[in-house]
């Protein structure tokens, strides 16, 4: 039983990383045995990490290691929390490859594309299932190289400079989480997580970690590549906010800051404000923007930071809610970017003032856009709701009314944006350019699909909040 | 009862919204004989239910205290009937009103979805499933004011968005609540509000209010009665969210908190409804548009419900309670009449309209009925049920609340003697020659609607007895009579002389101001309208100055504005100006060392070699 479990973990993380690599082989071969190699390999990587639900399900845990020089051990962690963020992220980055297959069909270099998207879903499924901090830092820039190289995927000069904004931002924080772990390793001798459960950190290591989170989850004050990022190929952009790298920081978050270690007191109490605070500057320019893609990036930076809160205050309610953001967030906005994503191949605008009355042409985008925008909004029957809903509750339980309802402000900015967007592409007037017609048929359906499964994530949400609550449950251990 | 039967009143309505959301758009008899009939069997479903044994329905959710839980007891039955009530007579309206419409398959979907959701918010037992049905409402209200056609959407916008504001209050209410409280269930919780749990009454209580349609958060709602389908204004702002806000608001002030009489949260709760009252009646009685002015008075009527509720005293609350639903009854009959002048017509312009009680005999029998019954006219159900709020308002000592009421009172009667006269009487307009009677669906609601008026006025014990008195029962003090029968249509009392006399007040007005409009009677309010200082608020008013909801907008943009400058772009411009700057200096100052003269690297080399050479030896000591 447990060796099955290994294996299937062992899968997961190298299925994509080295189906990544035969790519540009299958390429060699044509076009379309590529594209449906690079299909395959993503719906591998979300089966198998499907496989691991029951496992996670009863509760299980399980680490095992692979011996190497220095104490450099390859520890792997399987419980509920990681299976959770593999599933989640998989199955999004698995939609979003199909949806590639319309968006980027005429494009060059999709070699490179599927290549670098597959070692990217490989790098997050890495860290998930990592347990020793040095091979969460190896995934995490393996990762930030793959978002380098597909943010400046248009090779434009614009662009590759907002690559290297991307790539430098985060970077300097990964460099700074990696002083932090040093740190740790100082006070600890070991890298290895499982064997820090429960231990104090001291507050300028949580300083270093936290600038590593938070630039990779791009929360004020180091959010601004994100919405820069926007010039990338869209179905990039929602790869980017819906399955993997943002959701790096908040997942390193719960392992390390929830999971593992016990942060000094003051942090304990500033992280909500900063995190709350960074919802409110980001919504706030969310509503100020113009530009559809950009718009989509800061409210992904505000829902970030919802996300942060409920790991931050620290009890099973906002842990769980959390979780269930993750998830809920990722279907929603990745189904909002791709809508974006079809506005923009049929308008080929972004300026939100100059779309407008495209909801005659296009009925189901427009249709998909409202349903994820409600998710995210968090409105039930929507999945955004609970995981708002538990989000808000727990931090007043928490006892911090004032910072509840700041993020519910931030919720009510969240609505006057999103409705923002939609009445003036969707609504009022024919833009000039008329006679667009809706996205091809795999662009529509992954783009119906998400926002479907936003709806029934409302409705059974009754099942991931299992597991999410299973999740909490693990994380919160060592406190009770 | 089973207690899985529960289920039947969310689940049926939301088996035909499926229902007609599924079935392809041409075929249209089918949907409506499938829609009345399914409505009717919602109706026999409510009545089954009424009467019975209290029935709880619980099933695991989502833990942490979160389960779907379902109670069926006096109070929700009373508000499930009402509601299926509702669903039955619009519905059947709808099938002559709404033909023809191009989204009739969303309109029948939207429609039992919010009857579905209704159903569910009104028994939820636990506060999760509750938020869950009472905020999914926004989305469904949304969809049917875009259903308005042209212009409507951003009507729609504005009704989510504060809907939205309220309910995100109303979340950080029961947020508080819980944590108090520990503990979700409705049925477990009474506290005393003060301290936390005041603010969250507080909040619990704008969500409360602003669903039944309140000041400040009402301002959609004159909007939505000129963009929106009539039916929907019958069935939503008129009828389901009064039923569905003050049945909160019951909740809240009988239930959830221990509200005393004239403590803090009541005065504020008993204020807000005063104001409600007055200003919105002020707006009401210049519309010079049947619809309108009707949506001012959807408005300013919730006041006298949160106005009886706030006092605290049972005679107040029972009053509040049957305001409310008498007020879903004759508000919803004014829509529908006010529809069906719309379509026989083609205009709810009073300007436009005028002696039509002839050629519209069964209409105009309604709208009068209703319009007498929501004056306040003895011995319709209006008057008992305001007589009771004068009584209570009165009984707490703040003379001026019942004074604001008797106000209420004349301008509401003032505003519907010229709505009446102008659309009903006086000589026939050009526009409206040809006019006949409506159809029969659409009359039949009106008059079934009128009808119940004069039975719950006339026969007042039979509400106050069935419907109103076992709410009561169990939370009064002991001792306190809850018997309000007797003399509820009683008219030589002080209070209910004062009455009267506002009505005769308001019928000089409109004599006086017919009179001074040249016998027309659209402009019987103008001399009100022209006083000199209600002039000039009335033309702020006009212009949207006193809207919470524009004034908001411009706060949120202009706060999002001075975030956005003054801390989301100078933080880029660290990054993109001080951070490439520091670079670029830092690079320039190592270009400089490399010179390319041979000297320059021998002096690097030797310097290196040096720092070298004395390390190891500081290492090696």
């Amino acid at each position: 039983m447990t060796n099955n479990i290994q294996t299937i973990i062992l899968l997961t993380i190298f299925v994509p990383i080295v189906g990544s690599l035969t790519i540009p082989l299958a390429g060699l071969i044509s076009k379309r045995a590529r594209s449906f190699w690079s299909v395959l390999i993503a719906l591998a990587t979300t089966a198998s990490s499907m496989l691991l639900i029951p496992f996670a399900l009863r509760g299980g845990e399980l680490a095992f290691r692979k011996t190497l020089a220095l104490g450099l051990d390859f520890v792997v962690v399987a419980d509920a929390l990681s299976v959770f963020m593999a599933v989640a992220s998989s199955f999004i980055g698995a939609l979003i490859v199909v949806y590639s297959l319309g968006y980027i069909a005429h494009e060059e270099n999709q070699n490179e594309y599927y290549f670098i998207v597959l070692l990217f879903i490989g790098a997050m499924m890495g860290l998930v299932f990592s347990a020793n901090l040095v091979f969460m830092y190896l995934f995490w820039e393996i990762a930030a190289i793959a978002c380098w190289r597909l943010i400046g995927f248009y090779r434009v000069r614009d662009h590759v400079l907002k690559a290297d904004k991307a790539f430098l931002m985060t970077f300097f924080g990964a460099v700074a989480m990696l002083l932090g772990f040093i740190l740790i390793y100082a006070q600890t001798g070991t890298f290895d997580l499982t064997a820090m459960r429960g231990t104090a950190i001291p507050g300028i290591a949580v300083l270093l970690i936290l600038l590593g989170m938070f630039s990779k989850s791009a929360t004020v004050p180091l959010h601004t590549w994100l919405p820069d990022a926007g010039v990338a190929p869209t179905t990039v952009t929602a790869l980017l906010h819906a399955a993997v790298l943002v959701k790096i920081g908040v997942y390193a978050y719960a392992r390390l800051f929830s999971y593992t270690f016990q942060l000094p007191e003051g942090w304990q109490q500033a992280i909500p404000i900063l995190v709350v605070f960074s919802s409110l500057v980001s919504a706030a320019a969310a509503a100020v923007e113009n530009d559809l893609k950009r718009i989509l990036a800061y409210s992904t930076v505000s829902q970030i930071g919802y996300i942060f809160l409920g790991f931050a205050v620290m009890n099973p309610m906002g842990v769980s809610g959390s979780l269930l953001f993750i998830l809920m967030h990722g279907l929603a906005k990745a189904g909002l970017f791709l809508c974006a994503g079809i506005i923009i191949h049929a308008t080929h605008e972004r300026d939100i003032r100059k779309l407008g009355g495209l909801i005659k042409t296009m009925p189901w985008t427009a249709g998909a856009f409202i349903f994820c925008a409600f998710s995210v909004i968090g409105i039930p029957p929507f999945g955004g709701f609970f995981s708002k809903f538990m989000v808000i509750v727990a931090t007043v339980q928490s006892g911090r009314v004032w910072v509840a309802a700041a993020a519910l402000f931030a919720a009510v900015l969240t609505m006057y944006y999103l409705f923002r967007i939609f009445s003036a592409v969707f609504m009022g007037e024919a833009a000039p350019a008329s006679g667009h017609r809706e996205g091809t048929r795999s662009m529509v359906f992954v783009v119906v699909t998400l926002a479907v499964l936003s709806l029934l994530a409302g409705l059974f949400v009754a099942y991931p909040t299992k597991l999410a609550n299973i999740a909490a449950g693990e994380i919160l251990r060592w406190i009770q | 009862m089973n207690p899985q039967n529960l289920l039947i009143p969310i689940l049926l309505p939301l088996l035909l919204a499926l229902f007609s959301f599924l079935l392809p758009s041409g075929i249209k008899r089918l949907r409506e004989i499938v829609s009345v009939l399914g409505a009717a069997l919602f109706v026999y479903v409510a009545v089954s239910f009424f009467g019975g044994k209290e029935t709880l329905f619980t099933l695991p959710w989502m833990g942490h205290g979160i389960d779907f839980e379902l109670r069926l007891y006096q109070f929700s039955q009373f508000i499930l009937l009402a509601v299926s009530g509702f669903t039955f007579l619009i519905v059947l309206y709808s099938t002559v009103r709404m033909a023809g419409n191009p989204r009739l398959r969303e309109y029948y979907g939207y429609l039992f979805l919010t009857a579905a959701m209704s159903a569910g918010a009104v028994l939820a037992n636990n506060f999760v499933p509750l938020v869950f049905f009472w905020e999914g409402l926004l989305i469904t209200l949304y969809a049917l004011i875009t259903i308005g056609g042209k212009g409507s959407h951003r009507t729609a916008v504005k009704a989510f968005l504060i809907g939205g504001f309220c309910d995100f209050c109303m979340i950080l209410g029961i947020a508080i609540l819980w944590s108090q409280t520990g503990t979700l269930r409705l049925s477990d919780i009474s506290v005393v509000p003060q301290g936390l749990t005041a603010v969250s009454f507080y909040l619990m209580m704008i969500g409360a209010v602003a669903k039944a349609g309140s000041m400040p958060f009402h301002t959609w709602i004159p909007d939505a009665a000129v963009d929106a389908p009539v039916a929907v204004m019958a069935f939503i702002p008129a009828a389901l969210e009064k039923l569905l806000g003050i049945y909160m608001l019951s909740r809240i002030c009988l239930d959830l908190f221990r509200l005393e009489v004239n403590s803090a949260p009541a005065l504020v709760l008993m204020t807000l409804g005063a104001l409600t009252i007055v200003l919105a009646v002020f707006m009401a009685l210049i519309q010079k548009d049947l619809k309108k002015l009707l949506s001012f008075h959807a408005v300013s009527q919730v006041g006298y419900m949160m106005l009886g509720i706030g006092t605290a005293i049972p005679i107040g609350i029972a009053g509040g309670i049957f305001h409310m639903i008498n007020h879903a009854m004759y508000k919803s009959g004014l829509f529908l009449a006010a529809g069906s002048v719309e379509q026989q017509a083609g205009t709810t312009e009073l300007k436009k309209l005028g002696g039509l009680a002839r050629s519209m005999p069964l209409t105009a029998l309604g709208f009068i009925v209703c319009a007498a019954a929501i004056s306040g006219i003895w011995p319709l159900n209006g008057f008992v049920s305001k007589e009771m709020v004068f009584h209570g308002s009165y009984e707490t000592g703040f003379t001026i609340f019942t004074i604001a009421a008797w106000l209420g009172a004349i301008l509401t009667f003032a505003s519907f003697l010229k709505a009446g006269h102008s659309v009903f009487f006086g000589p026939r307009s050009l526009e409206t020659a040809a006019v006949k009677e409506s159809r029969s669906p659409i009359y039949i609601p009106i008059l079934v609607l009128a009808a119940l008026c004069v039975l719950f006025g006339v026969y007042n014990a039979l509400p106050l007895k069935l419907f109103i008195q076992p709410i009561l029962a169990g939370r009064a003090a002991a001792g306190e009579h809850l018997d309000f029968t007797a003399h509820a249509l009683a008219v030589f009392n002080p209070i209910a002389l004062i009455s009267m006399g506002c009505l005769l007040i308001a019928f000089a007005l409109h004599y006086f101001g017919f009179r001074r409009g040249g016998n027309k009677a659209y402009l019987a309010s103008e001399p009100i309208h022209r006083l000199p200082v209600l002039r000039t608020i009335y033309d702020l008013a006009e212009a949207r100055v006193f809207d919470l909801y524009e004034q908001g907008i411009k706060g949120l943009q202009a706060f999002s504005r001075l975030l956005f400058r003054f801390v989301d772009r100078p933080i880029d411009a660290f990054y993109e100006k001080f951070v490439v700057q520091i670079g670029r200096a830092a690079t320039g100052a190592l270009k400089a060392v490399h010179n390319g003269l041979y000297a320059n690297y021998l002096a690097w080399a030797v310097g290196g070699l040096v720092i070298i050479v004395w390390a190891i030896g500081a290492l090696t000591r």
